[in-house]
């Protein structure tokens, strides 16, 4: 048995709560070390301490707070009492302003209501300074998603890239850096899911001519047949009509897939 | 600053089959290499251009990697492709190897005995290639369970065991096949089915597979919270978890008829099917073939 096993069966010990076997071994340790021994001393010096130390009688004081205390509850509650009283009268106050017939009762709440919406449609758009604040506020998180999306884009794990794609579909107002990361990751990403969400992505501001050129453009440069597909379907659904030279020399392609072919050719005529 | 850099490279040598004709089974080779940083999760890149490669999960910390060089150069099927790829040959590749066979005129080719394969670590990234044009190979790799993965393979099987890191897997023909894996995935196959199963999805990062001509098989754990962005543009979509597809929230309108244009609304063209409240997004794109979206059992 190892110091540490032994120092575990101290407590038992000193209370005698060991079975003969463990007893006998706690034993032989103990002769053998000192270290173990010094432990145990100190050990039981603190229990009997704690044996001798008088056991705390509550004093006279105790019962006269305890009364305090109850007498303050009670108090507390009486008050209680009162201050529903009290909301009760508020209550019959209202009730002999109130129309007796529902008919009069809807017109006031419909009057409350109108006037409410009124005073805060007066309210936010007769103050310059609100509906400067508000423009400020929206621009900023617009510009708060760019800066989101521009910086995932240039991530090295392929999901934080997708992340990024994802983040840049949340902006209303694209600027000029955001739609040329989107263009840039749809042609040079090296993952064909990343390039497949950046045609979604790119789906949503295909009214900017810089993103309908670079659909366009970007054609020639795709070699994986899914991203292909994606992006003549865009081309179709957007009517993109420069997208036919495109597609004429996208079929030039000897190797293309099949499938790509076919839908080249079904996009050509949709087109033309 | 000195660079510390840890550059191991290993070119393993095999010679063809006089050395190995009287071996019952093609011989594997084995190499061990561990990473630099243990501490902090490893990526292994793999890039082939045909053959298989098998990675597997396990309790140790360095990486196993072991190659089966394949008897024939393609298998039937590949050697199949290889045949179409010859009818499809341009003009301008026919004249070309034509003016290489009138060079090699009475002359016979020898074997190439190398077979390049290359493995290496640099920064915590062990990487394994094998130089095009060579014999097909299987590749069965052991890594430690949280890896980071990226693997490649344009033509043949993935099959990937008991992986928590990121993966990010793409075969132009597939399968692929990924187990007891909890992503982020990022898969990607022209030509073969995408198979699933999760042991759990970490949230967080959003996941996408895709594939054009094979179906999409993914088995999801029965509690798992997941926004799934579902495109099947000619295939069916199939679940037993308890949800609709909704077309999703995106929505563009357009007017341009004050100059004699034309009005048009578009929906972001994804379906939207939330499992138990949503959670992690995960976008599924099928071309040609079907999803199916499994419960765990």
């Amino acid at each position: 048995m190892n110091c540490e096993k032994t120092r575990e069966k101290f407590a038992d010990y000193l209370v005698g709560d060991v079975d003969e076997k463990s007893l006998a071994e706690v034993q032989t340790h103990l002769a053998a070390c000192p270290a173990c021994r010094g432990e145990l001393e100190s050990l039981s010096a603190i229990w009997t301490k704690l044996g001798v130390l008088p056991r705390e009688q509550p004093s006279s004081a105790l019962r006269q707070r305890f009364y305090a205390m109850l007498e303050a509850y009670k108090e507390g509650m009486e008050k209680e009492r009162t201050r529903a009283s009290f909301g009760q009268a508020v209550s019959r106050w209202v009730k002999r302003f109130m129309p007796r017939r529902p008919v009069y009762q809807f017109a006031l709440s419909i009057i409350l209501l109108a006037s409410g919406l009124g005073g805060g449609y007066w309210m936010s758009s007769n103050r310059p300074a609100v509906k400067r604040e508000i423009t400020a506020l929206k621009q900023e998180v617009n510009d708060m998603h760019g800066l989101v999306a521009v910086t995932f884009l240039q991530k090295a794990s392929p999901s934080d890239r997708l992340m990024g794609v994802n983040w840049s579909s949340r902006i209303a107002e694209p600027d000029e850096k955001i739609l040329q990361t989107l263009l840039d990751t749809l042609n040079h990403d090296l993952n064909v899911n990343v390039r497949l969400a950046a045609v979604d992505a790119l789906y949503l501001f295909y009214n900017y001519p810089q993103v309908r050129e670079g659909l366009v453009n970007s054609l020639a440069q795709q070699t994986s047949p899914h991203v292909q597909l994606a992006l003549i379907d865009l081309l179709v659904e957007i009517r993109e009509r420069r997208a036919v030279e495109a597609l004429e020399e996208l079929m030039q392609n000897k190797k293309l897939h099949s499938r790509v072919r076919q839908r080249a050719e079904m996009g050509l005529a949709q087109l033309s | 600053m000195k660079k510390i850099r840890q550059l191991l490279i290993l070119a393993l040598l095999l010679f063809l089959a006089g050395f190995f004709a009287k071996a019952q089974e093609p011989a594997a080779e084995r190499a061990v290499v561990s990473f630099s940083n243990p501490a902090k999760p490893g990526t292994l890149e793999v890039g082939l251009h045909g053959g298989s490669i098998t990675v597997r999960g396990y309790e140790g910390k360095e990486v196993i990697i072991e190659a089966r060089w394949r008897e024939k150069l393609l298998t039937r099927k590949e050697t199949e492709l290889a045949e179409m790829a010859e009818e499809e040959k341009d003009e301008e590749e026919i004249a070309k190897e034509k003016a290489q066979a009138a060079r090699a005129k009475g002359m016979k080719a020898l074997q190439v005995e190398s077979t390049g394969l290359t493995v290496e670590e640099e920064e915590n990234v062990i990487s394994v290639e094998v130089e095009l044009g060579k014999r097909s190979v299987d590749l069965t790799i052991q890594v430690p369970y949280s890896t980071i993965l990226k693997l490649s393979n344009s033509e043949g099987a993935i099959t990937v065991e008991k992986v928590d890191g990121e993966i990010d897997v793409n075969s132009s023909e597939g399968p692929i096949i990924l187990t007891g894996v909890a992503g982020p995935i990022l898969a990607d196959c022209s030509d073969g089915e995408i198979k699933a199963i999760f042991s759990k999805a970490n949230p967080g990062k959003p996941m996408s597979l895709s594939a054009m001509d094979g179906d999409i098989d993914i088995t999801l754990p029965a509690d798992v919270k997941a926004s799934l962005r579902i495109k099947a543009e000619e295939g069916k979509v199939f679940t037993d978890f308890d949800t609709q597809l909704t077309p999703s929230y995106q929505k563009k309108e357009e007017d341009e008829r004050k100059g004699g244009g034309r009005y048009r609304v578009a929906f972001e063209r994804t379906s939207l099917a939330l499992i138990n409240g949503g959670g992690v997004e995960i976008k599924l794109n099928a071309y040609e073939g079907n999803i199916y979206i499994r419960k765990a059992k």
